[in-house]
């Protein structure tokens, strides 16, 4: 428990740091600004820093880039690394703001890392990461002004002196430009590079083929379009079913309590409740034929057909239901109901 | 609801044009059913003389009479309900009785009849149930629900066992019907059913108004039907006799048949009410696995089979057809189908739908 809490206090802890570091940075930045100005002031210093003798600084190293050939725009680095007594360390509050300095020279980022203690030094690396914007009309010398770094043990704190550091910064152009101009004219434009696409073609093609499938395959689950006349002929696939029940059926022979006289029927049946959208009993028939006019001239037929059905199935007479309807017509009918339903659809 | 005459029993425009056997033969065959069926047919007219464009309203009372059941009407108030049943009674004939609920109604108030007698004593004679003892033919329950639940159970045992206890003996009512009617309008100082008492009803009968412009018109401007009990006087007295209803009831569900075909129809049915999801029902907007609880209990089916027995007689058919089960169906079925406490407000929209949607589904044969 106390060993998963302590991650957490300490992380609590930099973030008590963090929130306070730049409020004291704030403090700090007026005495910042005359430290600089009395860099400054002493003129054109070398890059040994300025090292208060005995105090907890062991080194404190600029490590600039070149000091010349820069150009309107340029961004410069500089690295500094710190050696301090272990008892020490920088104070987050003295590092400088990332601001603009002057009227030409930012200071972009400011970033400290802690290398930790070793050999008994505790080491820092500064990065400094500048930018200039002075645009000079011939080679001119520039200056970053020194900065303060300060280090403390909690109790006493001592500061430190990064020096100021000059460079000479490069114009563009000649000031009074060629006569005929021809070296400021502007250039076409660098054709554009083709994007490899024909990967994503390709699976976009083969994504809306399958898209293409799924939807056909959706219209013929619910009978959609080309489908629907498929699906709306269920006389057709009766008939079908009455055939594939055979020549039995045909056959003057067959009685009328066989089963594939009662399959005929049911299939008949069930083709009727099939158009009609729910189950039609006798007593439903008149309103069949009025939402399916088209069936109307085998009203007779149809009624016949319930007369018949209602023998076979609720009164168990199927002699009498043999005498209303033969089987042997029942292909017939079939066949008759299924015409029509190929006309009306 | 149109009645047929029996020389062309056979289901009117459904009958065959081609010879052979016409169906229903066999129930002229046998008188008892015959001329019952005149009778059954002589008392809807005289019961429509009284009661205007309530055709369907008869034709289930006329049922349950036959099929020896109680029944419980609903309606607004004023559309006819106790006019309806006087007419009934009077047409069914026999002794009646009848009583009003009221809050504060017992069951020893149906029982006894407490008074004062003419020499200054009390007396205790029997009440409204058992003045007239066995003969007790129908018993009127007006505004059911407005009966405490102990009333309610003395009626539970006299629906289902015909018999009361009074007086240290048990009293039997052989040919008893109770017609109970409740207006479900109001629900002040009402007290519902139990749905054990609820099932005991063989209907629940919901009376609305007419449907047809003219028998309005003549409901309101007629002023035959202002005046109740000349009314009634019009209505021609016992047309039936109640101590043979029974035997021809007997006759009836002996006499029609229904088919192993048939059989299967109903069972279907009854799951397909108790399970609609599984036999893809859709109502919208409802949760089709939760919406019926329970019910359609198998007395239930029995008494839907009772009632389909005596339509297809009335029709003049000697088979059940599942017509004759979808006819009666809603009546004797929509009160025994308990819904989830969620849809029970809106229970009559929900039942009727889930009704229809079982018929439509439900193959037949």
């Amino acid at each position: 428990m106390r060993a998963r809490l302590s991650p957490l206090l300490a992380a609590g802890l930099l973030l008590a740091l963090a929130i306070a570091a730049p409020a004291q940075a704030q403090v700090n930045t007026q005495s910042e600004e005359q430290e600089r100005t009395q860099g400054a002031g002493a003129g054109d210093t070398a890059n040994a820093p300025v090292l208060p003798a005995g105090g907890p600084f062991r080194a404190l190293d600029l490590y600039p880039p070149r000091n010349f050939g820069y150009l309107l725009g340029d961004a410069i680095r500089h690295e500094i690394e710190i050696a301090l007594d272990p008892a020490y360390h920088i104070e987050p509050a003295s590092l400088p703001r990332a601001r603009a300095l002057t009227y030409w020279l930012n200071l972009q980022n400011v970033r400290l890392e802690d290398l930790g203690i070793r050999e008994g030094t505790r080491r820092y690396r500064l990065w400094l990461d500048y930018q200039t914007f002075y645009a000079p009309l011939e080679p001119k010398r520039l200056e970053i002004p020194a900065l303060t770094l300060t280090a403390s043990d909690g109790i006493r704190s001592t500061d430190a002196k990064v020096p100021a550091w000059s460079f000479v910064m490069t114009p563009l152009r000649e000031v009074a430009g060629s006569a005929s101009g021809e070296a400021l004219r502007l250039r076409s434009d660098i054709a554009p590079a083709n994007v490899p696409t024909r990967r994503l073609v390709t699976a976009t093609i083969g994504a809306a083929g399958v898209a293409l499938l799924a939807l056909a395959a959706l219209a013929a689950q619910f009978g959609w379009g080309p489908f629907r006349r498929m699906r709306a002929r269920p006389f057709a696939a009766a008939l079908r079913a009455i055939r594939r029940a055979g020549p039995e059926l045909d056959s003057s022979s067959t009685s009328s309590d066989s089963p594939v006289y009662r399959d005929a029927l049911l299939a008949l049946h069930r083709a009727l409740d099939a158009t009609a959208g729910r189950r039609v009993l006798a007593e439903d028939l008149p309103g069949f034929l009025d939402d399916h006019p088209d069936y109307r001239p085998a009203a007779p037929e149809l009624e016949t057909l319930f007369a018949a059905s209602r023998r076979l199935f609720f009164a168990a007479d199927a002699g009498s239901a043999g005498t209303l309807l033969a089987p042997k017509a029942v292909p017939g009918l079939a066949r008759r109901l299924s015409a029509i339903e190929r006309t009306a659809a | 609801m149109q009645t047929q005459s029996v020389a062309s029993p056979a289901a009117g425009s459904l009958a065959p044009s081609t010879t052979g056997p016409q169906p229903g033969t066999s129930l002229l065959a046998n008188p008892l059913l015959a001329t019952w069926r005149e009778r059954a047919l002589a008392f809807e007219r005289e019961v429509g003389k009284a009661v205007l464009g309530q055709e369907r309203v008869i034709r289930l009372i006329t049922i349950a009479t036959f099929a020896r059941g109680h029944v419980l009407l609903e309606g607004d108030v004023g559309v006819g309900k106790t006019t309806l049943l006087r007419a009934v009674a009077r047409a069914i004939g026999g002794s009646f009785s009848r009583i009003e609920g009221t809050i504060d109604l017992m069951p020893a108030d149906l029982v006894y009849h407490a008074h004062l007698g003419e020499d200054g004593k009390p007396r205790i004679d029997p009440g409204p149930l058992l003045k007239q003892a066995g003969d007790l033919s129908i018993f009127f329950f007006n505004e059911i629900n407005r009966a405490r639940p102990q009333v309610h159970s003395l009626l539970l045992r006299l629906m289902a066992e015909r018999t009361v206890s009074a007086f240290n003996r048990d009293y039997f009512f052989p040919h008893l019907q109770v017609f109970a009617d409740r207006n479900r309008v109001e629900r002040e100082e009402t007290f519902e059913l139990p749905a054990a008492a609820r099932d005991r009803f063989l209907m629940e009968i919901a009376v609305d108004m007419p449907a047809q412009a003219d028998a309005r018109r003549r409901l309101i401007f007629d002023p035959r039907f202002h005046d109740i009990d000349a009314l009634m006087e019009e209505v021609r007295e016992g047309v039936l006799d109640p101590t043979q209803l029974d035997t021809v009831a007997r006759a009836i569900q002996t006499g029609v048949t229904a088919s192993p075909v048939l059989e299967t129809y109903v069972t279907a049915l009854w799951d397909a009410v108790r399970d609609p999801a599984g036999h893809g029902i859709d109502i919208p907007g409802v949760e089709m696995d939760r919406l019926v609880m329970g019910g359609a209990s198998p007395r239930g089916m029995s008494y839907l089979v009772r009632a389909a027995r005596v339509r297809a007689w009335l029709d003049g058919r000697d088979m059940v057809v599942p017509e004759d089960i979808r006819a009666v169906f809603p009546e004797v079925m929509a009160h025994r189908i308990f819904l989830d406490p969620v849809y029970e407000l809106r229970r009559d929209a929900l039942v009727a739908e889930l009704i229809a949607g079982v018929f439509a589904t439900v193959p037949a044969p």
